[in-house]
């Protein structure tokens, strides 16, 4: 297997894009050395060598079966503790995007000030959900993607087309551990338009959806709310609102957050970078007559 | 058998000639002579591409960007000679250039492009064991004029089907190029400014074409030191400086 010069730039830079992604190579299959022995005896269903990258990929030749196994011999070693909450949903003017800023290592926040809105390029943005580096890394691979297309083509790919491209990347390593939960929207020739994606190859065009361990949280605020007639105003409004309850309930969200605007006329538009949700909590329960610390009707015990 | 005799060492592109010479690639560098005369410029300001576009047909439709292209925002590309073979090129350079943003988020310099584009061009031949890529069997026979504007201020680069690249103040190449060369040479100077620049690619465009000089017929790029960004010039543009040729 050629993957020992992990990590070369070299490696990267003789990346063939014109193959979307790194495909299975059956012509190694031919080989008649021990290493094919043993594809033989582990009974490979196929071997992935990566042709653009050279990532250092878990022993043996069977990786989905590897993986696999890995789930019944250390039953938690893969199941990686991870939280968040971000959203999503189009509306009159295009598509709304908030999400949160905390990032968690188990029980521990390792901090509260993370950009989880990807900006791919001028006119695309992705959402973190999952591994943070499987996110960053295969949005930054689809954005490379998509400036050589606009140069060979002369135009700018759909975001059809560039979120197929995310699909396609995450059905090639499918169980192969990537771990990725994403929004991903632009706006094309078409206008504004939204589709979730994630590790299981899984792509879906949409109204609305909310990603991550608070997204029921936030689900209950944008069903009860949402309307396709909404202002700019009102959804930026509602976004935050769905934000800041999901971060309440759920310990694995919280920090601040932040709004991005996808127009209908081929941009996006930053509208919040940081607003913290602890201070818009007391502000949304004094709007109902309460102090936010959640005492009312009850005696002060300590005074 | 062909080895004997002295007139056949052009047969085989990887074979030296007793003078140490490869013919294949002196023969694939007489291609880019046929090709349609190509002009590039540096000044302080910026670097300005211009290239003549044959149309060989009334029939034909100008096509649009065909010798003059973009390589990355900051970096253009004009080329002449074979232009199926350029396209392969300029392709690679596209290619590398946006892995390079994605590998050190940063733009690639003009010389490592330039650089890229050359190894591909002498990797012709049978190619070496392990290489997934199938070579060219044959030298590109084209040559690329490369500018831009990188950290080390506006750059214009040359290569060549020997894998050669070379960096130029002003430089022209193909049908025109010698006759071009002489001509720029009286008139440049290194303090000319972008615009005069320009005049002069033009002016050098018009004495070396067959045809008369129109808009549809010449294509220029320039990429400003400023703003480092490739702009291509509108035809109304092209067509004020035409107006105030000599």
């Amino acid at each position: 297997m050629d993957n020992e010069n992990f990590g070369l730039a070299k490696s990267f830079s003789s990346a063939p894009v014109l193959s979307i992604s790194p495909h299975t190579n059956f012509s190694q299959k031919e080989q008649t050395d021990i290493e094919h022995e043993l594809n033989e005896q582990v009974g490979t269903t196929g071997e992935y060598v990566s042709e653009g990258f050279c990532f250092k990929l878990a022993p043996g030749q069977d990786q989905i079966g590897f993986m696999r196994s890995l789930k019944e011999k250390a039953p938690k070693l893969t199941d990686f503790a991870k939280g968040t909450t971000t959203l999503a949903f189009e509306f009159q003017e295009g598509v709304l995007v908030a999400v949160d800023a905390r990032a968690t290592m188990g029980a521990f926040i390792s901090s509260n000030n993370v950009r989880k809105v990807i900006e791919i390029n001028d006119f695309l943005l992705g959402t973190m959900a999952g591994g943070a580096a499987d996110c960053m890394f295969w949005e930054k691979y689809v954005a490379m993607q998509c400036r050589v297309y606009e140069l060979r083509n002369g135009e700018k790919p759909s975001v059809a087309m560039a979120s197929m491209m995310l699909a396609s990347i995450m059905r090639q390593y499918r169980g192969q551990g990537l771990s990725m939960g994403t929004m991903f929207t632009g706006s094309d020739k078409t206008g504004a338009s939204l589709y979730y994606i994630d590790n299981d190859a899984t792509r879906v065009k949409g109204r609305l959806f909310a990603v991550g361990s608070g997204g029921t949280f936030a689900y209950g605020v944008l069903d009860t709310n949402y309307r396709y007639d909404m202002s700019l105003d009102e959804a930026v409004n509602l976004g935050i609102r769905a934000i800041t309850s999901a971060t309440f309930k759920d310990s694995a969200s919280g920090g601040v957050v932040r709004i991005y605007h996808v127009t209908n006329h081929g941009k996006w538009n930053l509208i919040h970078d940081a607003i913290d949700v602890s201070e818009l909590h007391y502000q949304f329960e004094q709007n109902k007559g309460h102090t936010g610390r959640g005492n009312e009707g009850k005696p002060n015990k300590y005074l | 058998m062909w080895m004997g005799s002295k007139e056949h060492y052009d047969r085989g592109v990887n074979t030296f000639s007793p003078e140490g010479r490869i013919y294949q690639i002196e023969y694939a560098i007489e291609a880019i002579k046929f090709g349609s005369t190509a002009i590039g410029i540096r000044t302080n300001e910026g670097v300005v591409l211009g290239v003549e576009k044959k149309l060989p047909s009334k029939l034909m439709e100008p096509a649009k960007s065909e010798k003059l292209v973009e390589i990355d925002r900051h970096c253009g590309c004009a080329m002449s000679g074979i232009v199926g073979d350029a396209r392969i090129l300029v392709d690679h350079a596209r290619v590398e250039a946006q892995n390079h943003r994605f590998n050190y988020a940063e733009a690639m310099s003009i010389e490592q492009i330039t650089e890229a584009v050359s190894d591909l061009a002498i990797n012709f031949g049978e190619g070496y064991e392990g290489t997934k890529r199938k070579p060219m069997a044959r030298p590109y026979g084209v040559a690329l004029l490369i500018a831009g504007v990188d950290d080390n201020g506006p750059q214009l680069y040359q290569t060549d089907p020997s894998g050669t690249f070379l960096q130029w103040q002003a430089r022209a190449i193909g049908s025109g190029g010698d006759t071009a060369m002489t001509y720029i040479k009286e008139s440049y100077h290194s303090n000319m400014t972008l615009a005069e620049a320009e005049k002069l690619v033009m002016q050098t465009l018009k004495s070396v074409m067959e045809e008369k000089i129109q808009s549809d017929n010449v294509e220029i790029s320039i990429v400003r030191t400023d703003t480092k960004r490739l702009e291509t010039r509108t035809q109304e543009y092209v067509n004020n400086i035409i107006s105030t040729l000599a």
